[in-house]
């Protein structure tokens, strides 16, 4: 809808800018051709110069200078000279046509002098008391008779010339507006379509007027992008189904792997050696146990399948517990955690308490996982205002510059496909990600103080416990 | 091994498969556990109920003849018995049911023996709490049920909230309780903010049981997480 304005506002002023552009060509074009000609005064000139040239000689008669003569003679032009009182011509010049009368009376004078004698347009001037008048040639001028306008018209002249170009533009725009409305009107549907196609609504435009075929195209693409959409959530509910599915078989035959690794190593009769390779296969099946829960998690977060309950959550006290249940799966003892937190501070937000805790639990085991031979784990948790920043560090083998590049910027495979060679992180780190975007945290890995893994979580407090 | 009371309890385990329902009687009786019975679909199950009386069930959720959640309900209504499941159903609608149900615990597949032994001690102890017998600890025995503490020959008695942390700690014995958990038992609902009066308490259980207290051997101190009850005669 806002294209539509948009384009109605751009085509009214592209019309005015090209009226006003018009408008203002065609002035400046009829000045320039104009002026040669308007307000010509030859015709006056001429008899002001035959006045003052006309001299009276000896014999009472007049003569005209030569230039003056030359002047009348070029321009094809006769002239007479009429006696103040008597009316009479005392002098003329030598090309007098016939017709012309040698005697006027005062009314004559005045109406000749205004227009024509004879069909000669007349132009006159004075010779002291007495008066001579130029027949200039026929078809050379046109004279109005009657020059007489009203001061008040000229003075509104330029107020007038305003007002029609005014109410000229109105009329255009009116005529040019009422004409692309019906366009409009045909094209609007059809930007609302493109604009609602991308948001994913089920689009239909109606196929008739102007632009039927390009309805019927927008409305062929929204079905088409429907149909796609709904196939590609169909494959990622079976795909998710498949990894539930398969997570889900494996699991009671992983128990008896599990289960009976573990009582090997337990078993006093056994040899050392046995018992040694019980450990590690117990130890790996755990690792298979992590992962199937991860993958299942990881692909539930992912296809949107597993909902975020939010609650209020004391996030001490989950890292408290998430810790401890670690210790206490830690049977030897080899990765002790220490927890430092301000106990002044509230800790409380809103948040998935299945999720964080997953969270948590999974750096604690990537340290686990990293660290055959043990390490120390500390966490640290503050909260600055809005934040609360909980830090997971251990002093184990920790990670090369690339590694961590790689940790950043390589997607994992689950979300990229085959066809990158590199090798990528574990499930367990994109679980992390994926828990703190569905709340909104972020998540930075580095490297800890005493050369090992440091991971820094910073989650948002919710309003109502914000300090 | 130490007798302990909850291993001539009854256990009734159910589970489809008979491989697995081998190897869980395999570990209880490891463990010590002497008298465990096996079914392998529901109606097996509600017949070993009704006629040998088990003390404790282990369900798994599904069954060739129903799940595991409508055998509990049926279960309930013959005997009412602490439960546990254990599923390779591990999706949190499960787990919510299990314990919306009123189960003990939810195990999820697969599992390591001492997290299955761990949670099963718990939920004896804590079903069969009266006839259990005394506590032994390093320097002197805790009587549960008469809150009191036996040094030689002297009886000190426990207040209740040193009775309920100290219970809460043995149930998990061996393991670390977090301070939490321990505020939890000890006030109820909305502990936030009993952490400093936990530590009063636990001064005040450390000089009734202890040799030495600031020299605890039987309850120590996980800093910053809580604290671990080590128990004498009892595998950690």
């Amino acid at each position: 809808m806002k294209s539509t304005t948009k384009l109605i506002k751009r085509l009214v002023l592209t019309l005015m800018i090209s009226l006003i552009v018009l408008l203002a060509l065609n002035i400046i074009l009829m000045i320039t051709v104009t002026s040669k000609n308007m307000g010509y005064t030859g015709g006056w000139t001429m008899a002001q110069k035959l006045a003052e040239s006309l001299t009276e000689n000896e014999g009472g008669g007049y003569e005209l200078g030569e230039d003056a003569e030359k002047m009348l003679e070029d321009s094809g032009a006769w002239a007479i000279l009429i006696q103040d009182g008597t009316g009479d011509v005392i002098w003329h010049s030598q090309n007098l046509p016939e017709k012309i009368p040698l005697h006027y009376s005062a009314a004559e004078i005045s109406w000749y002098t205004r227009g024509y004698i004879e069909d000669y347009p007349m132009t006159a001037s004075a010779r002291g008391e007495d008066l001579v008048m130029v027949g200039n040639p026929k078809d050379s001028y046109w004279k109005a008779m009657q020059p007489t306008f009203s001061l008040e018209l000229i003075r509104n002249f330029p107020r007038n010339l305003l007002l029609f170009a005014g109410v000229n533009l109105a009329i255009i725009t009116a005529i040019y507006i009422i004409a692309t409305s019906g366009i409009l009107r045909s094209v609007k549907p059809i930007v609302q379509g493109i604009e609602a196609l991308p948001e994913g609504r089920e689009v239909y435009v109606k196929e008739k007027g102007l632009l039927s075929d390009l309805s019927g195209a927008i409305n062929r693409v929204s079905e088409k992008l429907r149909s796609q959409e709904y196939e590609i959530r169909k494959k990622e509910q079976a795909r998710a189904d498949w990894i539930a599915g398969v997570s889900h078989d494996i699991r009671t035959p992983l128990s008896m792997v599990m289960g009976y690794a573990a009582e090997i190593e337990d078993e006093t009769e056994v040899p050392e050696e046995v018992k040694r390779r019980a450990n590690i296969i117990r130890l790996q099946s755990v690792r298979i146990r992590n992962l199937v829960n991860d993958l299942n998690l990881s692909s539930r977060l992912e296809y949107c399948m597993q909902p975020v309950k939010l609650e209020s959550v004391n996030l001490a006290g989950l890292v408290r517990e998430t810790a401890a249940d670690f210790m206490n799966s830690d049977m030897e003892g080899k990765y002790p955690v220490e927890l430092l937190c301000e106990p002044e501070t509230d800790y409380r937000l809103m948040g998935d308490r299945e999720l964080l805790k997953r969270a948590f639990s999974n750096l604690l085991l990537n340290a686990q996982i990293h660290n055959p031979e043990g390490c120390n784990i500390r966490m640290e948790l503050s909260g600055k205002g809005k934040e609360i920043q909980i830090d997971i560090e251990d002093d184990g083998v920790g990670v090369t510059e690339e590694q961590l590049e790689r940790l950043k910027h390589t997607p994992h495979y689950m979300l990229s496909d085959s066809r990158t060679g590199h090798r990528r992180h574990g499930l367990g780190l994109l679980i992390v990600q994926q828990i703190l975007a569905a709340h909104n945290g972020r998540v930075a890995f580095g490297h800890g103080r005493n050369g090992g893994f440091r991971v820094e979580i910073f989650l948002n407090r919710s309003e109502e416990h914000a300090e | 091994m130490e007798y302990d009371f909850i291993k001539d309890k009854k256990i009734l385990i159910v589970d489809d498969e008979e491989e697995l329902r081998k190897m869980v009687v395999s570990i209880l009786q490891k463990e010590g556990y002497r008298q465990i019975r096996t079914a392998g679909t529901m109606e097996e199950a509600l017949a070993v109920c009704r006629t040998w009386q088990p003390a404790f069930a282990i369900l798994d959720v599904m069954l060739p003849d129903g799940d595991g959640f409508v055998l509990f309900d049926r279960m309930k209504e013959i005997t009412d018995i602490p439960v546990l499941f254990l599923s390779a159903r591990g999706e949190e609608d499960d787990r919510i049911r299990g314990f919306g149900l009123g189960a003990d615990d939810y195990v999820v597949k697969p599992f390591l023996p001492r997290e299955l032994l761990f949670r099963i001690q718990v939920i004896l102890r804590r079903t069969y709490k009266e006839e259990d017998p005394l506590i032994r600890l390093h320097a002197c025995q805790v009587d549960l049920e008469r809150a009191e503490v036996i040094r030689g020959d002297a009886y000190v008695s426990l207040t209740a909230k040193e009775y309920a942390i100290l219970s809460v700690l043995y149930r998990n014995a061996g393991r670390i309780v977090t301070i939490d958990s321990l505020c939890e038992a000890a006030w109820g609902d909305n502990p936030y903010g009993y952490e400093n009066t936990l530590m009063a308490h636990i001064r005040r259980i450390r000089e009734k049981i202890e040799e030495n207290p600031s020299k605890p051997v039987s309850l120590i101190t996980v800093k910053g997480l809580g604290y671990k009850l080590m128990t004498e005669g009892k595998r950690q």
